[in-house]
């Protein structure tokens, strides 16, 4: 390897020490260290210097119950997208490769159509008046309109829809490195589908559906668009609530530290989700 | 989402509109705006050679940041006037050179030292004839689930509106009114809570009431009054309607200081007053503007139905707005 590296044109080596890094540093600390630093000060400060921002947030009913919110539509939303995208993953790792690029090719499309055009579609179909509840009603199926919209049910459809790419992507990338013949193995030697699926599947596939996962669930906790028009006031997330005290209530104080609390969050359980599974394992997998 | 999109815009709007010859106007969007620019811009632009560009939706949050970070892209906004009235004890406003903008035709209720008028609404109740059998009255109608089943839209945002009509529904006289009892209103607001959907722009709320989604709600008389023209089948009561006033501000720190005079000055006579009026059946602010209109649109105005009309108390709101909010949102999310 080292061999091969020193016949390399200079250009193509890897820049070595802190100077090769330079440019992403400036980067970084131009556009998220200052950011951060300017918002966390602004949290300590506004209205008058103290942590009583942080004492509030914690403090309030209200604000405890955004939080969960929050906490819970993440966990709904990364729960049944794990549900969803599986089979779907699988399907794309077993397929023949020119019928998987097809279905690989409608997957990205999806992602690269505007959000909002696409959570306001879910909106004309999700409306008491909307297609999904006309039908029913038409066939007979039900009699009052189900309550598919400004609804934690609303807000999951949508947002599950949302992240499913960011879910297949990784599991199908970790799916297709299994070697199919270790299913083979197990069911030469008597395991049921079922049992080939949780005992050699499931734990094999554990590193693609930890790092989709992760990706879900953090995004979740910031998404601001979908739940504002597919949930209820009493669905807000503190995307949400972070928007208001900044746009509406021009308590930016109050706002930063919300934002900040969310950064933490993130980036915490981003480190935890590294110790769990490894940097190399989880982005290897992409 | 709304926020970055505003701010690139606005980002963007910066950089064209250092000329000396263009300034921007910022508004809510949808109808209303289309209006403005119909009405006010263009003459403008034709006598004066001074292009106005047009931005929004008007965000509170960014006109701050705008006039605190010190590069303010929008010359001249409307806002609702309680909020002015805040923006200028906060010195986010440019005081308005009476000089430049004519006084004397202005209704002084919708004129301050940072703000002239920009035209003045109503709440009504209106409501999709064919998703309401019978007619509601008026707002205690609103709160009445057995004779009026269905879902009810009303604003979303902390602001004069719903708290009076509470309070109106559950018999408070409209002269005692302020100071707002917030525990009544909100106890006779949990009595329909399971059955609000909140708009939180004119045009949802016409989505809302066009397409039967929600049966009946709390709208800008101007925003029913565009339905009507498009002709769908909606009811309207003005019973106990409610105004408020929208005014045209400059932010602190406008690139374009005299141009937004003078397009102040232009926005406000009576001729592009009455313009505006016909278009969007918002009532002028200027009192000069009635002999320029003809007399059927005259009719449709707010100011037509004064009987038992109610003026909204825009000083109680100022001066209480972020106690009353602070609620707000947090029977909201409950």
């Amino acid at each position: 390897m080292s061999g091969n590296l020193l016949h390399r044109p200079p250009i193509l080596r890897r820049p070595d020490g802190i100077g090769g890094a330079l440019p992403a540093l400036i980067l970084i600390s131009l556009f998220f260290v200052v950011p951060v630093v300017a918002l966390l000060l602004r949290s300590v400060t506004e209205p008058v210097p103290g942590l009583q921002n942080y004492a509030n947030l914690f403090g309030d009913g209200t604000y405890a119950r955004v939080f969960f919110n929050t906490f819970l539509v993440a966990t709904v939303v990364t729960t049944v997208t794990v549900i969803v995208a599986f089979p779907v993953a699988w399907m794309l790792a077993i397929m023949p490769p020119a019928l998987g690029s097809i279905v690989f090719g409608i997957i990205i499309l999806s992602m690269w159509t505007n959000l909002l055009t696409r959570t306001y579609a879910w909106m004309v179909l999700l409306q008491r008046t909307g297609v999904i509840n006309r039908t029913l009603m038409d066939i007979g199926l039900i009699s009052e309109p189900l309550p598919l919209i400004n609804n934690l049910t609303g807000v999951t459809i949508g947002m599950v829809y949302i992240m499913l790419p960011f879910m297949i992507l990784p599991l199908v990338g970790t799916l297709r490195a299994i070697d199919p013949m270790t299913l083979r193995a197990a069911a030469l030697c008597g395991a049921s589908p079922f049992d080939a699926f949780r005992r050699i599947l499931l734990p094999l596939s554990l590193p693609g559906i930890a790092a989709g996962g992760l990706m879900v669930f953090v995004m979740s906790l910031g998404y601001f668009v979908t739940p504002t028009l597919l949930g209820g006031t009493s669905n807000m997330m503190l995307a949400a609530m972070i928007a208001q005290m900044i746009q509406s209530l021009l308590n930016w104080g109050l706002g930063s530290a919300a934002a900040f609390i969310l950064l933490s969050v993130t980036m915490a359980l981003y480190a935890l989700q590294l110790r769990l599974v490894g940097a190399k394992r989880m982005t290897g997998g992409i | 989402m709304k926020l970055i999109l505003t701010g690139i815009l606005a980002g963007l709007l910066a950089a064209t509109a250092a000329h000396a010859d263009e300034m921007v106007f910022t508004s809510w969007g949808g109808t209303t705006q289309e209006a403005q620019t119909k009405s006010w811009a263009a003459p403008f632009e034709a006598s004066s050679g001074i292009k106005v560009l047009q931005d929004g939706p008007t965000d509170y949050g960014k006109l701050k940041a705008m006039v605190e970070g010190g590069s303010v892209a929008w010359d001249v906004v409307d806002v609702e006037m309680d909020f002015a009235i805040k923006a200028a004890k906060d010195g986010l406003l440019e005081p308005i050179d009476f000089n430049v903008v004519p006084k004397a035709d202005l209704d002084p209720r919708f004129t301050t030292d940072h703000a002239v008028g920009s035209f003045y609404y109503s709440f009504v109740l209106a409501w999709n004839k064919g998703a309401v059998s019978g007619e509601p009255a008026g707002w205690a109608d609103m709160f009445d689930l057995t004779k009026f089943p269905g879902k009810r839209t009303f604003y979303k945002w902390s602001a004069p509106g719903v708290i009076e009509i509470a309070l109106l529904a559950d018999g408070v006289p409209a002269d005692k009114l302020y100071p707002l009892d917030l525990d009544r209103a909100f106890k006779k607001l949990d009595t329909i809570k399971s059955e609000i959907v909140w708009w939180d722009s004119g045009a949802q709320s016409q989505q809302l009431i066009a397409s039967g989604e929600a049966a009946f709600g709390q709208l800008w008389n101007g925003r029913v009054f565009a339905l009507e023209q498009d002709g769908a089948d909606v009811g309207v009561s003005w019973n106990q309607n409610m105004t408020a006033a929208d005014v045209l501000v400059i932010p602190k720190g406008s690139k374009n200081k005299a141009s937004a005079m003078k397009f102040l000055a232009a926005a406000t006579s009576p001729k592009s007053q009455a313009m505006f009026a016909e278009a969007s059946g918002y009532a002028p602010i200027n009192t000069a503007a009635k002999a320029e209109m003809p007399g059927d649109v005259v009719k449709s105005l707010p100011d037509a139905y004064v009987d038992g009309q109610i003026n909204l108390d825009m000083n109680y709101w100022a001066e209480n707005r972020d106690k009353i909010a602070e609620r707000w949102y947090a029977w909201q999310a409950k």
